[in-house]
């Protein structure tokens, strides 16, 4: 797959600000908007979703609610995702090559999430319009491409052929044509699964945009290529884990389709790559995984979590992961220059409209022990900034 | 040695000729751009440099908007002291008062070349000096407007780095002067 090489270098520290230094101060300004410590007290501790809405207009999310007349969390998220998609979007029409086409990357992976949204959602036999309603804002295509995807059969020969009329223009084209090329070179063997799941060709597809993003990021060098590099080889590792814990009780858990199957779909980059997956490619059941994960310590913790069955509060591997990838977009902030602060920006607004959700969802069913059950955004009283809480500094 | 020097009477005889052939008008008047070339460069240098980040910074944090134009008008005083100095030499070179074309024998070529090369370091000094403390005025500056965005508690301490390297600019314009002192562009023949 070619990736594209990027127009120009983004620039070290003295030469960076002549293209992107205006969307990155944008950018950083944007930071501020994130809720802050007291306002997830606030939030806590209403007892209706009007208290919500009453603290949420003190906030940034002012505007973003002026027109709903009742609050409930699917509008809620909604309207917070159309303000993350206008700041997006506004941060795009600023960026010039190679910010342009970094930012492109971003909105890849949410037109995968799109496309399979629409295949899956015709197997079921949803309403077109519906699903369309349902697409991520980030990742849409034009009105006659999305509307013509669930016409196609999902078989391998729909999948062609949907590839050859609808996707072969888009920005996910590339990816979809590996994953043809990827079952044709297996030929007709697949005799478990007649036809391929939804799930494998996600998995595929979002696999193939980690690895060509990571070669664009590496192809820019310097700053970039540092921290964005490490942002995802640490998303590619998750990946790998969740793809293995997933799949214990499925068919591809079968030691036939472990090696061929499975393995395939682990990303070729991350920390765990090539060592740790062709490990993982033999584990049958979650002792195993565990020992496996016991070799590489950061993600040790991360398992003894899951392996804890919740712990004290509950926790499950998700939230766990959720907390180490809060911790590392953080530190994407720090240092200027690079181009991390935009990946960085958009995943930690995603986790603040998660923990939105979580909270006005916990009002709503009046679970209030669950609440706290969030991962806040650079908030003082992160686990991983405890030896700062004796500073007198901050806002 | 007698094999290598070329016998055609139009020969250099080494560098030390070509360089004391130079004329030393043309030594101070290249030492005034360098003095006032480089020195422009690295205030633009800097401007745009903190400007890009302090026009970015304000779109969320107005407030920020007058107060970070300190570091615009720090980036601005490197450009101040290259003309400055500019105008100090281009003050000194003068016309001799005869309009001959050779220079007299008597003529003082000891003040004649001291002058040319006095200059022409001293443009030279102001100039790299000022590139270098436009570029780091203008890297704190854009942090600074960002940081203080964030937090306004960190304007004044970042502020303190960019006096720090605005000072650089100031070795340069003082040492130019000290060197550029004593050079005085003879006119006539010494008496």
């Amino acid at each position: 797959m070619s990736t594209p090489a990027p127009k120009s270098q983004p620039g070290d520290m003295a030469s960076f600000n002549i293209l992107h230094g205006f969307p990155e101060a944008l950018v950083r300004g944007m930071r501020s908007s994130f809720l802050a410590d007291a306002d997830y007290h606030h939030l806590t501790q209403c007892e209706t979703l009007d208290d919500v809405r009453l603290n949420l207009s003190e906030t940034d999310y002012a505007d973003a609610l002026a027109d709903m007349n009742a609050l409930i969390p699917t509008g809620l998220q909604k309207a917070a995702v159309e303000k993350l998609v206008t700041e997006f979007q506004y941060l795009r029409t600023q960026a010039i090559e190679p910010l342009a086409t970094f930012l492109d990357f971003i909105t890849y992976e949410y037109m995968i999430e799109n496309v399979m949204l629409l295949l899956k959602g015709t197997l079921s036999g949803r309403d077109i319009n519906e699903l369309i309603a349902q697409c991520h804002p980030l990742g849409m295509f034009k009105e006659s491409t999305m509307r013509s995807i669930p016409t196609f059969e999902s078989t391998p020969r729909g999948y062609q052929d949907l590839y050859q009329t609808v996707l072969v223009d888009t920005p996910v084209g590339p990816y979809f044509s590996l994953f043809l090329q990827e079952t044709a070179s297996r030929g007709e063997v697949s005799n478990v699964l007649e036809e391929v799941e939804i799930e494998i060709i996600k998995s595929s597809l979002i696999k193939y945009w980690l690895e060509d993003f990571a070669k664009f990021v590496d192809s820019l060098g310097g700053e970039t290529a540092t921290i964005m590099g490490d942002l995802l080889k640490v998303r590619a590792d998750t990946n790998a884990i969740n793809i293995t814990l997933n799949s214990f009780g499925t068919p591809l858990n079968e030691p036939a389709m472990r090696a061929s199957d499975r393995k395939r779909l682990y990303p070729g980059l991350g920390h765990l790559y090539p060592a740790g997956t062709s490990m993982l490619a033999d584990v049958g059941d979650e002792d195993e995984l565990g020992r496996v994960l016991e070799l590489f310590p950061q993600y040790s913790s991360i398992w003894n979590v899951h392996a804890a069955g919740g712990g004290t509060d509950g926790k499950s591997i998700d939230d766990a992961f959720y907390e180490r990838d809060v911790q590392m977009l953080e530190l994407a902030f720090e240092g200027q220059m690079h181009f991390g602060a935009f990946y960085a920006y958009v995943k930690l607004k995603e986790q603040e409209i998660r923990n939105l959700v979580w909270v006005s969802e916990c009002i709503l069913q009046q679970q209030k022990e669950e609440i706290h059950k969030f991962v806040p955004v650079f908030s003082f009283n992160a686990p991983w900034r405890s030896g700062s809480k004796s500073r007198a500094g901050g806002r | 040695m007698s094999s290598d020097t070329c016998q055609s009477a139009y020969c250099n005889q080494g560098w030390s000729e070509v360089l004391t052939h130079m004329s030393p008008y043309g030594y101070a008047n290249f030492g005034i751009a360098f003095g006032l070339g480089l020195s422009v460069v690295g205030a633009a240098w800097g401007i745009w440099l903190t400007g890009s980040s302090l026009v970015g910074a304000a779109v969320k944090a107005p407030r920020i908007r007058s107060k970070n134009l300190i570091s615009v008008i720090f980036c601005e005083a490197t450009a101040i002291y290259g003309v400055i100095m500019a105008i100090i030499l281009a003050n000194k070179v003068k016309k001799p008062e005869e309009a001959t074309s050779s220079l007299p024998e008597d003529w003082d070529w000891a003040g004649y070349y001291y002058s040319g090369y006095g200059m022409f370091s001293s443009g030279l000094s102001v100039g790299l000096t000022n590139i270098a403390s436009g570029v780091s005025v203008g890297i704190a500056g854009s942090s600074c407007a960002i940081g203080d965005a964030q937090d306004a508690s960190l304007f004044v301490k970042i502020l303190i780095v960019e006096i720090f390297a605005s000072a650089l600019g100031i070795f340069g314009i003082i040492v130019g002067i000290i060197q550029s002192n004593s050079c005085n562009f003879p006119i006539a023949a010494l008496e």
